[in-house]
């Protein structure tokens, strides 16, 4: 690899284009593999191949935060996502069983996808919609170096943005709260309802 | 000072709110006691402001207004809570109150025996509170509002014994043919507040001589509407049939309400409007009219009753049109004298009624009666003075007030001699009809020999006595009663009208009412039987007090009846209830085709979102 | 390759996700599917953080992260207490609410 390098360098590009071009390939690549990995989640008929889909898309969306200078939320994405939400996911999975899903093309799904090609066109072309004007703040890649990610985001987040970081707690202990009260009540099943 | 008149209006007020609320835990007589007190209290704080009147000169004595505080406040209206203590309220107040806190003290004993005897009591110091609110007054609103009030009062005491049906239907009668009155009285205030701009006694009453021509269209119209509400009050023909249902509530109430004061409120407002009164002499022709033809009619009906109670009414309303035939020939205080002294002789008929019901366990067709003299001496000495002074006979209280309105239906401003001829047939009539009530219940031999009567016990009695003494002498307050109130009515000073010959007639008159009554009750049945069959058309009119019951009947009720099966079978069910229904039935169809779009599916609401995000965003990238 | 190609990435995989949720009909799937469009806003505000400079972005995807967590655990409770109850797990058969 170091070789490489050097032989790059040697074609008069400086450190900086070449890290630039290495980056975006990069980013390019993953994305690519990201957008195919979600394509897998709604496209497979098992569950269980949805599930692990998702853990790829979720582990390249990781790698795209750590491109993006966002390390410490690489690490929690891949720690609470890829590791703690998927894990329950395949728990559930495995407790109620993966039964396949016959796929059919019904008008409701033509409607769909036709509603959502509209949406996607609409997301595209509002790129394109006039400039914003971008508010550049002061922390810079440079500073984030200085004094890592992880620091960077907890004196942001314990400054400037504790209000909505002690509501995050708050809604998280009620969620504990809230499924421990759907596990312990015991339901008698249903009866079928039928409508008139 | 005069400040404390606001207690004239709590104390009873604080009677009806603790006992209404605290009733049930009072103890009997306590509750009884404590509203007499609260009625006693405020009759206190009179004399204080009667007191406090005398110790300023006559023409300072009016518009003494109290003000509580601005209650309306707004652009071309406002309304004060406030109260107006000049020598007429004040007047007024001490009959109120005074008669009141008598009666009050009666009825511990005549109610005794009932079984929710605190919720009489908060009703009767309720009647106190209403009445001095429609005397104290300070202005149109709050008069209506007293005289609303008193109407709801009496509502409440004459239906008292609910599981009387009879009672029930005469306090509706009463009720209803009240709000007559009421929306007279109201249409009236509207009238009054558009031509002063403002409901204030002291403002309307100081305009008055200046902003109409005497008979002008509006003042006729403004007096006649106010005199619908004084008439339907104080049950004046054609709206009287009330009256002597209304005896269907317990005795004290009869005393209290359809004699002494509430009745008389009609009087008393004509009184107070004196200054709108003097400019419509029409209308003083109309009142003194009206006047004198109840006094005749009840007069005459009242001949023939058998219910005790029933002939002290129509003698009620005969006195009413006497004091109306008064204020109507433009001597209001010789009015307002009569209203005085018949509020102590006409109580103490009443409550003298009350003991002998209450010695005959519930009887009252006089028929039954007789020979009470020796079982209830006390009842019949005091008896005896109210029919004296009923009748009018010399030197008793009716006398003097009687032949003043008399003289003045002759020689009054408006007086002529055919209000003078009726007013002096009226006064034969009322002699009558005494002295037969007092023949047909105390003398004679008793033809209910199992009955037993017995004397009431003293806390019934003592009132008698004491309305006894002021009914024999309350005939000498006249000049006092005259130079006060004169400041109210303009200074003027009834002229005493030595006239020997009209006054001979007048006092002949009623002696002769009694000595018929004598001639044909004393002496023996065969004059009463062959009277009867002479006169037996008549009789049977009277009996059947001129069908007036029955004309309403057929000419209101029936028609209002028919109106009303008409209007439920086609426009109710054929109009409102189907358009109602028409319009449920339309709403449930339409939403049944909406709620197509509720299917209860996931998925479906997951598109609708995303449609509903194509869609702004639609906004936001071409607008 | 800019915040164009942001952009574009985001946009297809929040797409992606809308689709799925609409036409599967597992429920775990679907919410999979949700995951899926949470996690492509994340990326756009990771990215656009990037590119301005300013950490409130990152700030922001991580409060979605957790309301996220807490989302999923108390919606998979749920598709547990419906499978508990009804035995089984097509949403198109779950219409109790059908007006």
């Amino acid at each position: 690899m170091m070789e490489f390098l050097d032989q790059l360098w040697s074609f008069n590009l400086d450190r900086e284009t070449v890290y630039g071009l290495f980056q975006q390939s990069l980013v390019f690549i993953i994305g690519m593999t990201a957008i195919l990995a979600s394509l897998g989640v709604i496209l497979c008929a098992s569950p269980i191949y949805s599930a692990l889909y998702l853990i790829g898309n979720m582990v390249c969306l990781a790698m795209l935060f750590l491109l993006f200078n966002a390390e410490f939320l690489a690490v929690v994405q891949v720690v609470v996502y890829a590791g703690a939400v998927m894990i329950l996911f395949l728990f559930i999975i495995a407790l109620l069983g993966s039964k396949e899903e016959k796929r059919e093309l019904s008008f409701q799904n033509f409607t769909a996808l036709s509603f959502v090609g509209l949406l996607f066109g609409e997301l595209l072309m509002s790129m394109m919609v006039g400039e914003t004007k971008p508010v550049l703040g002061q922390v810079t890649p440079e500073v984030v170096q200085q004094v890592g990610s992880a620091k960077a985001i907890g004196i942001e987040l314990f400054s400037n943005h504790i209000v909505p970081f002690e509501l995050a707690s708050l809604l998280l202990l009620v969620a504990a709260v809230g499924i421990i009260s759907l596990a312990k009540f015991s339901y008698k099943p249903l009866r079928k309802r039928t409508r008139t | 000072m005069y400040s404390l008149s606001w207690l004239i209006l709590l104390l009873p007020l604080t009677g009806f709110l603790s006992l209404s609320w605290f009733g049930k835990r009072f103890p009997k007589l306590l509750g009884g006691w404590f509203a007499c007190a609260m009625v006693g209290g405020a009759f206190l704080v009179t004399l204080l402001m009667l007191a406090q009147l005398y110790s300023e000169s006559p023409a300072d004595r009016l518009n003494h207004v109290q003000t509580l505080y601005p209650w309306i406040v707004s652009e071309g209206f406002s309304l004060n809570l406030s109260i107006l203590i000049d020598p007429l309220s004040v007047f007024m107040l001490l009959i109120v109150t005074g008669v009141g806190f008598l009666i009050h003290v009666y009825s511990i004993g005549y109610m005794h025996h009932d079984k929710e005897f605190n919720r009489f009591f908060a009703y009767m110091n309720l009647f106190i509170f209403a009445m001095s609110v429609l005397v104290l007054a300070a202005d149109f609103f709050f008069l209506i509002v007293g005289w609303a009030l008193v109407g709801l009062a009496s509502y409440l005491l004459i239906g008292f014994w609910t599981e009387k049906k009879s009672a029930v239907l005469a306090a509706r009668k009463a009720f209803v043919m009240n709000v007559i009155g009421d929306v007279g009285m109201l249409i009236a205030a509207f009238m009054i507040f558009e031509h002063f701009g403002s409901l204030n006694y002291v403002d309307v009453f100081k305009a008055a001589p200046t902003a109409f021509f005497p008979n002008d269209d509006s003042i006729l119209l403004i007096t006649f509407l106010l005199l619908v509400g004084a008439f339907a009050k104080s049950a004046q023909i054609p709206l009287h049939t009330w009256l002597p249902d209304a005896m269907e509530g317990p005795t004290p109430v009869s005393a209290l309400i359809h004699a002494a004061t509430m009745v008389t409120a009609g009087v008393y407002l004509v009184a107070r409007c004196n200054a709108l009164f003097t400019m419509a002499p029409f209308t003083m022709y109309l009142i003194a009219s009206v006047g004198v033809i109840t006094a005749i009619v009840a007069g005459s009906i009242g001949m023939v009753q058998y219910d005790i109670k029933r002939v002290i009414a129509y003698s009620t309303m005969s006195q009413i049109g006497f004091m109306f035939l008064a204020v109507g020939v433009g001597v209001y205080s010789v009015g307002m004298f009569h209203l005085m002294t018949h509020a102590f002789f006409k109580a103490l008929l009443f409550l003298g009624a009350g003991s002998v019901i209450h010695g005959m366990a519930d009887e009252q067709d006089i028929r039954k009666m007789g020979g009470l003299r020796y079982a209830m001496p006390i009842t019949f000495i005091t008896f005896l003075i109210a029919s004296l002074a009923l009748a009018g006979f010399p030197l008793t209280a009716g006398f003097f007030s009687k032949e003043e309105i008399v003289m003045n239906a002759y020689h009054g401003q408006y007086g002529n001699f055919v209000f003078w001829g009726l007013a002096v047939i009226a006064v034969g009539m009322t002699g009558f009809y005494t002295f037969r009530l007092f023949f047909y219940t105390f003398m004679g031999k008793s033809r209910t020999p199992e009955a037993k009567p017995h004397e009431s016990p003293l806390v019934m009695t003592a009132p008698l006595m004491i309305l006894a003494g002021l009914s024999l002498l309350g005939g000498f307050l006249g000049p006092w009663v005259h130079s006060f109130l004169s400041p109210v009515f303009g200074g003027a000073v009834p002229m005493h009208h030595d006239d020997a010959m009209l006054e001979i007639i007048a006092v002949a008159a009623a002696m002769g009412g009694i000595i018929a009554a004598v001639a044909i009750y004393m002496t023996g049945k065969d004059q009463l039987a062959f009277a009867k069959q002479m006169l037996a058309p008549i009789y049977e009119a009277l009996y059947n007090k001129y069908y007036i019951d029955e004309i309403y009947d057929f000419l209101i009720v029936k028609p209002v009846k028919a109106i009303g099966k008409f209007m439920e079978e086609r426009a109710e069910k054929l109009g409102i209830d189907f358009s109602v229904d028409e319009v449920g039935r339309q709403v449930r169809e339409v939403s049944r085709g909406i709620s197509i779009w509720q299917s209860g599916k996931v998925r479906i609401y997951a598109l609708n979102m995303v449609a509903g995000m194509v869609t702004i965003l639609l906004f936001v990238i071409f607008m | 390759m800019g915040s164009e190609f942001v952009l574009f990435i985001s946009a297809a995989i929040f797409s992606i996700g809308s689709v799925g949720f609409v036409i599967r009909k597992n429920p775990l799937v679907m919410f999979m599917s949700v995951e899926l469009m949470l996690n492509a806003v994340n990326f756009l505000l990771i990215g656009y953080s990037s590119f301005l400079n300013s950490l409130d972005g990152q700030i922001f995807a991580l409060i979605i992260m957790t309301v996220a967590a807490a989302e999923v655990v108390v919606g998979l409770a749920i598709i547990l207490t419906i499978f508990r109850t009804r035995h089984e797990l097509d949403v198109d058969r779950i219409n109790t609410l059908k007006g």
